[in-house]
C-alpha cells in the first residue's frame, strides 16, 4: 500500500490556504490543513477540510462538453476551442465587441486573470472585463 | 542517524509494510509513509516540530488494509492516542510498530522536539474576557463562579466559525456516525454554530476519550482553547473513574455496551 502527502492550495477562494492531499494508492482521502504554511498557519474552513470531497466526486467534469441540437455531447478540446472561437466571432460580427462579457475568477492565478483581461480588451476588443471578488 | 536506521531495519526486516514519519517536501515538514520498495527516501525522514496526526493516518490505512503492518514515528502524544485507538479497536497493537522519540524534555531528556514546550501566549482581551490557554481547569472553577464562567466560555464559543476542524484533525475521533452532523443537535448548514451546544456536544464527547495532544487547539481559526475544555471534562473522568485516557492500554469506563448501569442524579454545580 501507497501512502504519499501532497501540498497544494485550495481552489475554493482566493485566500490560497495550504492544504495537504492524502493520497492512499493514488486516490486522495482526506484533506489536513498545511501547518507551515504562511497563509492559514495549520487553520482551514469548513469547505477546505472537505476538498477531497469534489475531487473524487464522481460528478465531476473532466473533459469539455459541447452543446449540439440542445444535448451537452462530449467533444476534444480541440472541438470544444474551436466551437467557442467560432460562435464568438460570429457574436461579435453581428452584435459587436460590448455584446460579449468576461467574468474571471479568484481561483485561478494572478497571471491567468490578466492573460483574461489581455483577451477580453485585445482580443474581443470589450472592456466588459470583471472579477468574481466584485460580485 | 540512529532513528533512520531504526526504520530502515523495520522495513527491511519486513516487520512493517509502511512507515508513518515525517520528510521535507517543497520546504514543508510534511508526513510521508515510507515503504520498502524506497527505503532510501527514509534518509529525508524528519522528526518535524509540525504535529500531524499520524495515528488517524495509521487508522486510514488499516481501514483500507486491516491486515497491513503499520510502523509509527511516535511522540508521548502519539502514544496515547495510539493505546485509545487499540482499546476502542480501531487498531490492532500487533500491526503497529512504533518508533518512540523525544516529547517535552524532563529530567531524563533535556532535549525535546514537540511544538509544545513554550506555553501558548493568552492576550490581555482574551485573559480578561475569554479563556487563557495556559489556564489549569482546577484554578478556573475555583477563581470564577458559574455566571462568569459562562460567560467566560461563551465569549471563546461565539466565535466558532463552525469548520469542523477539531473534529476532523482529533485522532481518537473516529465514529462513523458523528453526533455533531446529527440534524436534531446540530441543524446542518447554520451559522453561526449553536453555542454552547456544539462544543458541548463534543466536549461531552472528549470525556473518557482525549488525549491532550492538542491538535484541535492548533487547527481552530477561532482560537478556542479546546484543550483547556476537553482537560476539564476529562478531570471529571480522572477524579470519578480514576481513568486517564490513554495512559495504558485499558477500556474507557464509558465501554458499557451491553451492560446495565444505574446512574444517580447529582447536582451540575458542585
Amino acid at each position: 500500500m501507497d501512502c504519499e502527502f501532497v501540498p497544494s492550495v485550495c481552489s475554493y477562494c482566493g485566500t490560497g490556504c495550504g492544504v495537504l492531499f492524502e493520497v492512499i494508492d493514488g486516490r486522495i482521502n482526506r484533506t489536513l490543513p498545511l501547518k507551515s504554511h504562511p497563509v492559514n498557519q495549520g487553520k482551514l474552513c469548513i469547505k477546505g477540510w472537505n476538498l477531497h470531497e469534489y475531487i473524487n466526486s464522481y460528478m465531476r467534469l473532466k473533459g469539455p462538453l459541447v452543446r449540439e441540437n440542445g444535448r451537452l455531447e462530449k467533444a476534444t478540446w480541440d472541438e470544444a476551442v474551436n466551437q467557442a472561437a467560432r460562435r464568438f466571432t460570429r457574436i461579435k460580427e453581428e452584435h459587436g465587441p460590448d455584446s460579449i462579457g468576461v467574468l474571471v475568477s479568484a481561483k485561478i492565478t494572478n497571471e491567468e486573470n490578466y492573460l483574461a483581461q489581455k483577451f477580453t480588451r485585445a482580443v474581443i476588443g470589450t472592456n466588459n472585463v470583471d472579477h468574481c471578488a466584485r460580485l | 542517524m540512529d532513528m533512520v536506521k531504526a526504520a530502515k531495519e523495520l522495513l527491511l526486516q519486513d516487520k512493517v509494510d509502511i512507515f508513518l514519519g515525517y520528510r521535507k517536501l517543497d520546504g514543508h515538514q510534511i508526513p510521508h509513509g515510507f515503504t520498502k520498495a524506497h527505503v532510501d527516501d527514509l534518509d529525508q525522514l524528519e522528526i518535524s516540530l509540525n504535529r500531524y496526526p499520524l495515528e488517524k493516518i495509521a487508522c486510514d490505512l488499516a481501514q483500507k488494509d486491516p491486515a497491513l503492518k503499520i510502523g509509527i514515528l511516535a511522540r508521548d502524544c502519539s502514544q496515547r492516542a495510539l493505546n485509545l485507538l487499540y482499546t476502542w479497536d480501531q487498531l490492532n497493537p500487533e500491526n503497529i510498530e512504533t518508533l518512540t522519540v523525544n516529547c517535552c524534555p524532563s529530567p531524563l531528556s533535556t532535549h525535546g522536539d514537540c511544538s509544545y514546550l513554550t506555553p501558548k501566549p493568552t492576550g490581555d482581551y482574551k485573559k480578561a474576557h475569554g479563556v487563557d490557554y495556559n489556564d489549569s481547569p482546577k484554578d478556573f472553577l475555583a477563581n470564577h463562579d458559574s455566571g462568569e464562567r459562562l460567560s467566560r466560555w461563551m465569549y471563546e464559543f461565539q466565535k466558532c466559525i463552525k469548520c469542523y476542524g477539531c473534529r476532523n484533525v482529533c485522532p481518537v475521533c473516529f465514529c462513523k456516525e458523528c453526533s455533531l452532523e446529527h440534524p436534531n443537535l446540530v441543524e446542518p448548514g447554520v451559522l453561526p454554530a449553536e453555542v454552547p451546544i456544539f462544543h458541548l456536544i463534543r466536549a461531552t464527547h472528549m470525556a473518557g476519550r482525549c488525549i491532550d495532544c492538542g491538535l484541535c487547539e492548533d487547527a481552530c481559526p477561532a482560537h478556542i482553547p479546546l484543550r483547556m475544555l476537553y482537560r476539564e471534562v476529562n478531570d471529571a473522568v480522572s477524579d470519578i473513574f480514576g481513568y486517564v485516557p490513554g495512559d495504558h492500554i485499558e477500556k474507557s469506563p464509558f465501554s458499557i455496551i451491553g451492560k446495565t448501569v444505574e446512574l444517580t442524579p447529582a447536582p451540575m454545580d458542585v
